[in-house]
C-alpha cells in the first residue's frame, strides 16, 4: 500500500549522517507569522457533526497547555447545510456537556475524562438527528468569525466494505503478526480510505479508535482490483523490537475503514506525510492543504465508515 | 544584423590579405610522458603574436614569411625556444620536458598573460597539480570541492556536491567529460565526487560569456578532460586513504604513438559502517560503498589524424538487508559515460574534431518484505554526436563552426509492485525521447592591436516525439485520461538563437576590461523534492507543458597582472535573467510521478541574480594561492509559490569568501590551508503550529524566508615528498651520481574542519514533551555533519 520512496531512503541516508552528524538547538529568526483560524470538523454515518475552532500559534510562542485548552474559539457562528436544509450549530462546552457524553468528548480531545472540566473547551454540534451523517449527502459547513466566513463541503461516500479480516503470525513468529484483510476496490471511480484501529481486551481496551502509521490510502495503484494487505497496530510501539507494530496472538481489534472524498484524502495523506518527515533533510516541508476557503487551516471532513471485529488467531 | 556584416566584412578582409603569409602548426606535449598539453602558449615575442593550444594540444600560427623565435610556454615548465624559417608551412611538433615543480625557485615566467588578453570572461582553469595539494575532506582530492572555492560558485551545502554558479540551480551546469555529459557528478548524496582527480589531466569552468559552441545549459560549463595515458613509459600511480584507495596504470600502446590508461577507485566505507554499526542497531545489516573506473585510449593515425576512447563508469551500492524482519534493499545508481573522438587536420590551418558520446545516469530502488516486492527506476540515456571545426584563419583570427545532435532518452519513473500474485496498477514506465540539435559558428579576431572580439551565433532546437502518454488529471465531475502518442510524432518542438559575444579591451600592456554577453536555451530539468541533492532527484526534459529555461546574463570584468603576472587581479560584476525555471508544485510528493506526467506537478517561475566578484591570485614563489570574494543576491518569483511574492533562492548567499594558500619551503613538503566563510542557505521553516486530531501540524508560511547561521570552515593541509634521486657511485669513474628513484611517493595529510565549527547541514522544528504535563517546547535544532576529521593518504608512482 505504500508507494512512497522517501520513507524508506530517509532512514538508509541517515546512517550517512549517523556516523558523525551532530544536533544543537539553535536560536534562528523565523518570519512570516499570520494569525489563522483552524477549523477541525468531523461527520459521520449516523453520527453528529462536531466542529472545533482554534487559532494557530506562532512557532515561537509558549505552548501552555491551560491558555491552549482555553482558547477554543466559543463565539463563531457555525451553520451545517446537506444541500437542501441547514442548522446553525449549538455550542457545547467542557464545563456543560449533557451527561453522560463526558467519556466519549474526552476521548475526542484526548484528556482524561475528570479534567474536562477543568478547561473550557467548546465544540459546535447538533443534537437534531436530522442532521447526522447520512451516506451520499454533501455538508457545507460554513463557519463565521471575526467578520470573516470560511466555508468547506465534504461528501459522506458510499461504504465499501471489507471482504474479510484475518490475522496470522509473521514468519519466525507464533504468537505476533499484522492485521490482514482483503479489500475490492470498486472499478473506475476515485476512492480513497482512512483505517483506524482498537483493541477490545478487557481492561487495556484502548479508548479510543487510533489511526494506523499512514492510514489514509487512495486506490491509484488498485482501482477496481482484489487484493489482501496489512496494516500495523498503531498501539504497538511499546512492544519489543521483534515483534513491533503487531497484534498479540488473542488480541480482539475492531478495524474501522472509512471512505473519504479526495479534499479529505489530500489533507490526510499530507497531514501524515508532515508528521513523517518531520526534521528529515531528505524531504521538502510538506504543506497541509485545508478545503476550507479564505485561508483557515484544518479540515471538514466526512467518514463513511464500515466496522470488522479482528480475533486474532490462526 | 549590422555588426555582423562588419565582422563578416573583417574576416573576408583578413582572408584577402594572408596569401604571403605561411603556418606554423602541431602540438605540443608533455616531454616526460608524451600527453598532449591543453592551452600551452606559443608566443613569437618579435611580432607579438601568439596563440594557445587547443583541447587537443594542437596550435596553428599563420605569420609571414620570415625567420623567428618562438615561445612554447607552459606553466610550471621551462619555456622551450625554437628557431623557425616560415618559408612554406611548417609542421612543428614540440615536447616541453623539464619540470620546474622541483626546483627551489620558479625562474622562467608560467602562463603568460591570458588572463588579461584572453578573450574569456569568468573563465577559470584549474591546475590538478594545485588541487591535489590543497586539504582534501577524509583524503579524498576532489575538483569539485576546489572549483566551490572560486568566487561566483558556491557549494550545495555541508559537504554537498553540487554547486550554484553565479545563483543559477544545480542543473544550469554543463559537466562534460571528454566533451561527454556527466547527469549526476556525485557519489553518496554529494559528499565525493565522481572525477577521480589521478585520472584528471585539466579542469576548465565557464561561469560567464559561455562561447557559442556550448549550449544546452544556463550557467556554466565544467570541462573535464582525462589523462592520455603514459606514451613513453609504463607507469603506476595510486594512493591508499582513510576511506577509498585507487590504483592508476598507464603505459604505450606503440611508443609515441598511442597509449592508454585504466584507473580504478573503490572506498571501503561498508567495512567501516560494519565495524561501526552495532548488530542490535535498526541499522545493522545496511552497506554503502561506491566504486568508478575510467579508462582512455588514443592512437595517431598518422600525422593528419588521431583517435581518443574514453570511457567512465561509477556506481554507488547503498543495500539493506535484515534476516530478522525478511526486508531488504537495494538502491544502486551511478552514471556510464563514453566518448569516441577523431581529430583531423585537413590542413595546417583547418581542424576538425568529431565525437560520439554516450551517458548514461540510472538510479534504482528495489525492496522486498515478505510477499510484497516493489520497485522503482528512474534515468537518463543520451546518444549524442557533434563536429567542430577550427580554421585558424591568422595569428589574431580564429573561426569556430560545428554541429552537434543528442537522442535522449527520459525514464523520469518507472515503478512495479506486487503482492504475491496481484500486480498494482503503478501506470506505464514513463518514458520521454526527444532530439536535441544545435548549429553554431564563432569568430575570434583582433579589431585593432587593443580591441579583440569572439562573436557567436547558435542556433539550438529541441523536439519531444513520442512514443508518449499524456496524462490529463481529472477531478470530482471528470476522471483522469490520456492522450498516446505514436513513435517518433512530434509532440512539440522549440527552437531558438543564441547569440553570444565578448570583448576584451587593453588599456596597458597589464590590464583589460572585458566584457561578455551571452543568451542561452535549456531544455533539459532536473526536478528535486528534497532539501539536499538526492540520486532521486529526476531529470525530466521540455515538453509540452514544461518550456524551456532560457536566460541572458551579461558580465564587465577588469583585469591587471602585477609583478610579471605573478599576481592575477580582477573584478567581475554580472547580472543573469532566467525564465521558465522549474519547481515542483506547493504539496507535491514523491508518489505523485506515478500514473502521472512528472510536467503536471510542476510550476513554472522566473529568476535573477546579480553580483561583484573579487579575485586575486599569486601564481609563482614560495607562497601562491587565492583570495576570492562574491557579493550576490538571487531570488525566484513563481506565480503559483509563496502567493506569487518573491523569495530568495535556497542558495541565495550575500557573501561568499574563499582564502587558499600553498606554502612551499623546500621541494620535499608543501603547506595548504583553505578557508571559507558564506552566508547561511535560505530554508523553509513553518512559522506556526496549530492542533488537528489530537496532533500537532505545522503551517509553513514564507517560502525560504529563514536563513541558516553563517557557514565557515578552516582546512589545512600538509603534503611530503619522498625524495625523487638518491646518490650511488659510479663504479666506472668512482664519482658520486644522482640516480632517479623509481618508486615515489607522498604522504598528504590533512585536517578538515580544524576549529571544529558546528555548521549548518540543515535546521529542523522539534517538539518534545508532553502537552497535559506542561512540558511541551517547540524548538529549532540545527544538524551539524562533519566535526574536526584529520586524514591521510600514501600516493606513490612508479
Amino acid at each position: 500500500m505504500e508507494f512512497r520512496i522517501l520513507r524508506y531512503i530517509a532512514p538508509l541516508a541517515a546512517v550517512v549522517l549517523l556516523l558523525n552528524a551532530c544536533t544543537k538547538e539553535v536560536h534562528i529568526d523565523i518570519p512570516g507569522f499570520e494569525e489563522k483560524l483552524v477549523i477541525d470538523g468531523h461527520i459521520e454515518t449516523n453520527q453528529p457533526p462536531i466542529v472545533l475552532i482554534s487559532k494557530s500559534k506562532e512557532v515561537y510562542a509558549p505552548t501552555d497547555i491551560d491558555a491552549f485548552l482555553s482558547g477554543f474559539i466559543s463565539d463563531a457562528v457555525v451553520t451545517m447545510s446537506d444541500g437542501t436544509n441547514s442548522v446553525q450549530l449549538d455550542v457545547i462546552c467542557s464545563g456543560n456537556l449533557p451527561p453522560g457524553t463526558e467519556e466519549a468528548a474526552a476521548a475526542m480531545l484526548g484528556i482524561p475524562a475528570d479534567q474536562l472540566a477543568n478547561y473550557n473547551i467548546c465544540a459546535y454540534t447538533t443534537l437534531d438527528p436530522n442532521f447526522w451523517g447520512e451516506v451520499g449527502k454533501s455538508y457545507t459547513l460554513t463557519v463565521s468569525y471575526e467578520g470573516q466566513t470560511y466555508t468547506a463541503t465534504t461528501l459522506i461516500s458510499q461504504p465499501t466494505p471489507l471482504n474479510k479480516v484475518f490475522w496470522k503470525p509473521e514468519s519466525g513468529l507464533t504468537d505476533h503478526g499484522y492485521s490482514w484483510a482483503e479489500l475490492s476496490d470498486p472499478p473506475n471511480q476515485f476512492d480513497a480510505y482512512f483505517w483506524e484501529v482498537k483493541r477490545l481486551n478487557g481492561p487495556d481496551s484502548d479508548p479510543n479508535f487510533a489511526p494506523t502509521y499512514s492510514p489514509a490510502t487512495d486506490d491509484e495503484f488498485f482501482d477496481g482490483l482484489t487484493f489482501e494487505f496489512w496494516y500495523e497496530n498503531p498501539f504497538g510501539d511499546e512492544m519489543e523490537d521483534s515483534v513491533k507494530w503487531m497484534y498479540a496472538l488473542g488480541d480482539s481489534v475492531v478495524i474501522k475503514i472509512s471512505k473519504i472524498d479526495r479534499d479529505v484524502y489530500e489533507f490526510y495523506e499530507k497531514k501524515y506525510m508532515q508528521l513523517q518527515t518531520a526534521g528529515n533533510p531528505f524531504a521538502s516541508p510538506t504543506s497541509i492543504p485545508s478545503n476550507f476557503d479564505n485561508g483557515a487551516l484544518g479540515v471538514w471532513a466526512g467518514f463513511s465508515p464500515s466496522f470488522d471485529t479482528l480475533i486474532c488467531q490462526p | 544584423m549590422k555588426n555582423i556584416l562588419l565582422i563578416l566584412t573583417l574576416l573576408f578582409t583578413q582572408l584577402l590579405y594572408s596569401q604571403e603569409e605561411f603556418t606554423l602548426s602541431g602540438y605540443v606535449s608533455d616531454g616526460r610522458s608524451g600527453e598532449t598539453m591543453i592551452g600551452a602558449k606559443v608566443y613569437v615575442p618579435s611580432v607579438k603574436k601568439g596563440v594557445i593550444t587547443n583541447n587537443y594540444g594542437f596550435y596553428s600560427l599563420t605569420l609571414p614569411k620570415g625567420t623567428y623565435q618562438v615561445e612554447y610556454r607552459v606553466s610550471g615548465f621551462e619555456t622551450k625556444i625554437k628557431t623557425v624559417t616560415l618559408e612554406s608551412d611548417v609542421r612543428l611538433d614540440v615536447e616541453i620536458g623539464t619540470d620546474l615543480q622541483n626546483l627551489e625557485e620558479v625562474v622562467v615566467k608560467g602562463k603568460a598573460e591570458d588572463n588579461v588578453k584572453s578573450t574569456n570572461i569568468g573563465t577559470i582553469e584549474l591546475d590538478i597539480d594545485e588541487i591535489k595539494t590543497l586539504p582534501a575532506f577524509m583524503g579524498e582530492v576532489d575538483i569539485i570541492k576546489t572549483i566551490q572555492l572560486l568566487p561566483g560558485v558556491s557549494s550545495a551545502s555541508e559537504g554537498g556536491q553540487g554547486f550554484y554558479v553565479r545563483g543559477g540551480g544545480p542543473d544550469q551546469n554543463l559537466v562534460l567529460v571528454d566533451e561527454a555529459v556527466v547527469y549526476n557528478a556525485s557519489h553518496l548524496f554529494g559528499f565525493f565526487s565522481v572525477f577521480n582527480a589521478d585520472a584528471v589531466k585539466s579542469v576548465n569552468l565557464i561561469k560567464g560569456g559561455m562561447p557559442a559552441n556550448y549550449g544546452g545549459r544556463m550557467s556554466s560549463v565544467l570541462e573535464v578532460s582525462m589523462n592520455e595515458g603514459n606514451a613513453k613509459h609504463f607507469k603506476v600511480k595510486g594512493g591508499i586513504g582513510a576511506i577509498s584507495s585507487r590504483l592508476t596504470l598507464e603505459g604505450p600502446i606503440k611508443k609515441d604513438k598511442g597509449s592508454f590508461i585504466i584507473s580504478a577507485r573503490r572506498t571501503y566505507i561498508d567495512v567501516i559502517m560494519k565495524a561501526a554499526i552495532n548488530k542490535d542497531s535498526p541499522f545493522a545489516g545496511t552497506s554503502y560503498y561506491f566504486y568508478d573506473f575510467n579508462a582512455k585510449a588514443n592512437y595517431k593515425l598518422g600525422e593528419k589524424d588521431r583517435i581518443y576512447l574514453a570511457g567512465y563508469y561509477g556506481r554507488d551500492e547503498f543495500s539493506y538487508g535484515n534476516k530478522n524482519d525478511d526486508f531488504n534493499v537495494k538502491m544502486p545508481w551511478g552514471n556510464g559515460v563514453a566518448s569516441l573522438r577523431w581529430n583531423h587536420l585537413f590542413s595546417s590551418k583547418l581542424f576538425l574534431n568529431t565525437t560520439v558520446t554516450y551517458s548514461n545516469y540510472q538510479f534504482k530502488f528495489g525492496s522486498e518484505q515478505d510477499q510484497f516486492r516493489f520497485q522503482i527506476n528512474s534515468g537518463i540515456e543520451d546518444w549524442g554526436g557533434k563536429m567542430d571545426f577550427t580554421y585558424f584563419a591568422g595569428a589574431r583570427h580564429k573561426l569556430k563552426w560545428g554541429a552537434q545532435y543528442t537522442y535522449h532518452t527520459f525514464t523520469p519513473i518507472g515503478v512495479s509492485a506486487e503482492s504475491d500474485d496481484v500486480v498494482f496498477d503503478t501506470g506505464l514506465a514513463q518514458q520521454l525521447k526527444s532530439h536535441e540539435s544545435a548549429v553554431y559558428v564563432l569568430d575570434e579576431f583582433d579589431l585593432t592591436e587593443n580591441i579583440r572580439f569572439n562573436a557567436g551565433l547558435r542556433y539550438s532546437m529541441f523536439q519531444h516525439v513520442g512514443p508518449f502518454t499524456r496524462y490529463i488529471k481529472g477531478d470530482l465531475s471528470k476522471p483522469d485520461s490520456t492522450i498516446t502518442y505514436g513513435k517518433n510524432e512530434l509532440i512539440k518542438m522549440y527552437d531558438g538563437l543564441e547569440p553570444r559575444f565578448s570583448a576584451r579591451f587593453m588599456l596597458r600592456d597589464k590590464s583589460s576590461i572585458k566584457a561578455g554577453y551571452s543568451y542561452n536555451y535549456q531544455y533539459v530539468h532536473l526536478t528535486s523534492l528534497s532539501a539536499v541533492s538526492l540520486p532521486t532527484d529526476i531529470w525530466y526534459p521540455t515538453t509540452s507543458i514544461a518550456q524551456p529555461q532560457k536566460g541572458w546574463q551579461g558580465s564587465v570584468g577588469y583585469f591587471r597582472n602585477f609583478k610579471e603576472n605573478m599576481f592575477e587581479t580582477s573584478v567581475e560584476v554580472y547580472y543573469k535573467g532566467m525564465q521558465n525555471l522549474i519547481e515542483y508544485k506547493q504539496g507535491a510528493l514523491p508518489s505523485d510521478n506515478v500514473n502521472d506526467n512528472t510536467d503536471n506537478l510542476l510550476t513554472f517561475g522566473k529568476g535573477r541574480s546579480f553580483g561583484i566578484e573579487f579575485f586575486i591570485k599569486k601564481t609563482r614563489g614560495k607562497f601562491t594561492g587565492w583570495i576570492g570574494y562574491t557579493l550576490a543576491k538571487t531570488d525566484r518569483t513563481f506565480i503559483n509559490l509563496n502567493d506569487g511574492k518573491t523569495f530568495p533562492a535556497k542558495y541565495d548567499r550575500r557573501h561568499d569568501l574563499s582564502i587558499v594558500l600553498s606554502y612551499k619551503p623546500n621541494k620535499r613538503w608543501v603547506f595548504s590551508s583553505a578557508f571559507i566563510y558564506a552566508t547561511g542557505n535560505t530554508l523553509t521553516l513553518p512559522s506556526a503550529w496549530y492542533v488537528q486530531g489530537q496532533d500537532l501540524l505545522f503551517d509553513y508560511e514564507a517560502r525560504n524566508s529563514t536563513r541558516m547561521p553563517p557557514y565557515h570552515r578552516l582546512d589545512l593541509s600538509a603534503t611530503w615528498y619522498s625524495k625523487e634521486y638518491k646518490e650511488v657511485i659510479n663504479p666506472a669513474t668512482g664519482e658520486k651520481m644522482q640516480v632517479k628513484k623509481k618508486l615515489k611517493f607522498n604522504w598528504a595529510f590533512s585536517i578538515y574542519n580544524v576549529y571544529n565549527r558546528a555548521n549548518p547541514y540543515f535546521l529542523y522544528i522539534d517538539n518534545d514533551g508532553d502537552f497535559l504535563e506542561g512540558t511541551f517546547k517547540i524548538s529549532v535544532k540545527q544538524v551539524t555533519l562533519f566535526p574536526v576529521i584529520p586524514s591521510v593518504t600514501w600516493n606513490f608512482e612508479f
